[in-house]
This record gives structure tokens, sequence and C-alpha cells, in this order.
């Protein structure tokens, strides 16, 4: 009785779940209730099993953006970090072209990883996830425009009275203040991992107080250039820890699962 | 909601859902609801233990979990209070 009822299910749903399914009907005994409601069931998988192919490529498409989500998490981290600290000339003195080519990279690899990230994360909060996407993005976008006006129109005013750089700063910025609205909704869905997403948030938190003491003044340098440290090393930290996350997450995902 | 305090395999969650609503859960309706939810990423498989499989909740599900009880339970309280109002 139990093999005809498990017979009615589709072979790929037998594949899957026929052992176990089997082993749960051994366990009680089988009435005209149960009998009924396998029935029904076994329709409803048939039923399903009709879309299953464009389930599995959907699905396959979801890891696929996890894993270059990842991926260009970390780089945006990398590129960010770096862009920042040759931009600032403390440490390294390079050619200004270099410094724009990955203020560039850092932002175009910044919305990759965004995408990919909250397009994962909006399975759980679709709303705080496209909100969280969509500050850093336009940030990202802002910051571009800077960087290509500092190449093309110098430092002669580009909209209004605001120079290019202004413009790269004000974008600079917002992406700080994104990631930070990133983390927290990264926090919030614990779809990765927390740990990660708090070092994210302190990061972005940590530069946007130190930009915003260095324009304001009355604070001692010192502070500043340890915030802006720590800022950037924490900023840095959270990307590549949330992208080290999701290709792991991606990897589980992804490895076929026993039958 | 069965998986919400750790994994727990087919008959398990039957006998869980049995003893919460006081109804019997037919192994056709379990099962058609596992599926939807382990494609969803609500719940994952676990290794099996002789035959039978443990689910469990994964982050994501639990996150939606949350998010459901504390709906329904502000969606309860606010009945609560209009009938506390409306009542003689």
């Amino acid at each position: 009785m139990i093999a005809f009822l498990i017979r009615c299910y589709p072979s790929s749903w037998r594949a899957r779940y026929g052992d176990e399914f089997a082993a749960l009907l051994e366990e009680r005994p089988v009435g005209p209730f149960d009998v009924a409601d396998i029935l029904l069931g076994a329709l409803d998988a048939r039923r399903r099993s009709r879309g299953h192919a464009a389930t599995l490529s959907s699905g396959r498409g979801f890891t696929m953006s996890l894993r270059i989500g990842g991926i260009a998490a970390i780089l945006a981290g990398i590129l960010w970090a770096t862009s920042l600290v040759l931009a600032s000339g403390t440490i390294l003195e390079v050619d200004g072209i270099v410094t724009g080519l990955l203020l560039v990279a850092g932002a175009v690899t910044l919305l990759v990883a965004l995408a990919g990230l909250s397009a994962f994360q909006a399975r759980a909060h679709p709303l705080l996830s496209w909100v969280a996407f969509a500050v850093p993005a336009a940030g990202a976008v802002v910051s571009l425009v800077g960087v290509a006006g500092m190449t093309f129109v110098g430092d002669r005013p580009m909209v209004g009275d605001l120079s290019p750089w202004y413009i790269w700063v004000f974008g600079t910025l917002t992406v700080f203040l994104g990631s930070g609205l990133f983390a927290i909704v990264t926090y919030r869905t614990a779809a990765l991992s927390r740990i990660a997403a708090i070092t994210l948030g302190v990061g972005s938190v940590a530069v946007t107080l130190a930009v915003l003491i260095g324009a304001v003044g009355g604070v001692p340098e010192a502070i500043g250039i340890v915030l802006t440290l720590a800022g950037v090393v924490s900023f840095l930290v959270g990307w590549c820890a949330l992208g080290v996350d999701a290709i792991r997450l991606d990897r589980i995902s992804a490895a076929p699962r026993p039958a | 909601m069965s998986l919400s305090d750790g994994p727990k395999h087919g008959y398990a969650i039957m006998q869980d859902v049995e003893r919460g609503t006081g109804r019997p859960m037919g192994a056709g309706t379990l099962y058609a609801a596992l599926a939807r939810l382990e494609e969803r990423g609500i719940i994952e498989a676990l290794p099996p233990e002789d035959r039978r499989r443990p689910y469990r909740l994964t982050a994501i599900g639990a996150t939606n979990l949350a998010e459901q009880l504390h709906r329904l339970s502000r969606f309860a309280q606010m009945g609560l209070r209009q009938l506390g109002e409306t009542s003689p």
C-alpha cells in the first residue's frame, strides 16, 4: 500500500523525498484520511513538477547573483580602501589617473556587489533591501560623475557652483552612509554574517564622522586621522567579510544534495 | 513554526503540529509544505539519520517567521483592543 502511494508521486519527487516519506508512513498506521491526503499531495507534486525545470533555472540564477555579488563586494572593499588611501596622499604619491581609475573601478564593483547581495536579501525584506541598495548605488553613480568631471572639467564649476571634487565628495559620503544603511538591513535580515554587517556599519559611520569633523573643524587632527584609518580598515574588512560569506552561502546552495 | 526550537524530522513535525492545533496532519500535506518551504529557502534539509531526514529553519526562514508572528500578534492585539472598546 505504501509503495503504491509513493509511486503516485512524480519520479523527481520520489528521488528527493521518497525514502524519508516511506519511513514516515511506516511509523504510523495509514488510514483512509492519510490515503486521501497523500493522493492529493501526489496530485499537487505532479502539477508542480511541470515547472520544476524553470524553478531550478531561477534558483541557479539566484545563487549566481550571490556569487557575483560576493566577489564584487571583496573587490569593492579593496578598491575603495586603496583608492581612498591613495587619494589622501598620506602613504604614497601616485599619478592622479591611477587613483581615478581605481575610484571608477571601486564604484562599478560596488554597484555590482550591491545588486547581487540585495537580490539575495530582498527575498526576506524586499522594500528595505532595495532602499539599502538605492542609497549607496546613487552615491556610487554620483562619485563616478565626480571622477569623470575631475578628468574632463578639472577645477571649474560643474553643477551650479560645485566643482567635480565636491560632487565626488558628496557621492563618496553617500556611498558611506548608504553602506551603513546596507549594513543595518543586512544585520536585520541576518541573511549574511551579522558580524560582517556590524564591521561595515562601524566603518561607514567612522569615515562619515571623520569627514564631517574635517569639514567642521575644532577637533584635534589626530582624532580625525585615527577615525579615518579605523573607518577605512573597518569598511574594507566589512565588505570583504560580507563577500566571503556570500560566496560561502553560494557554495552551500550550489552543492548537490544527497538523494 | 515547529522548527523554531531546533531541527526536526517529518514525524516529529507532524506530532508537533497535531499537539499545537489539536487536529491530525496528513503526510501528504506535510511533504507538500516541506517541498515548498525548501524551494523558497525557508527551511533546509540536514543529512539523513537512518532513513529520516531532519529539517531546520534557515536564517531567512527565522526572520520571516519572526516577522509573521509579530504581525499576527499586532493584529490580534488590535482586534482585542477593538473588541474591548466596542463591548458593552
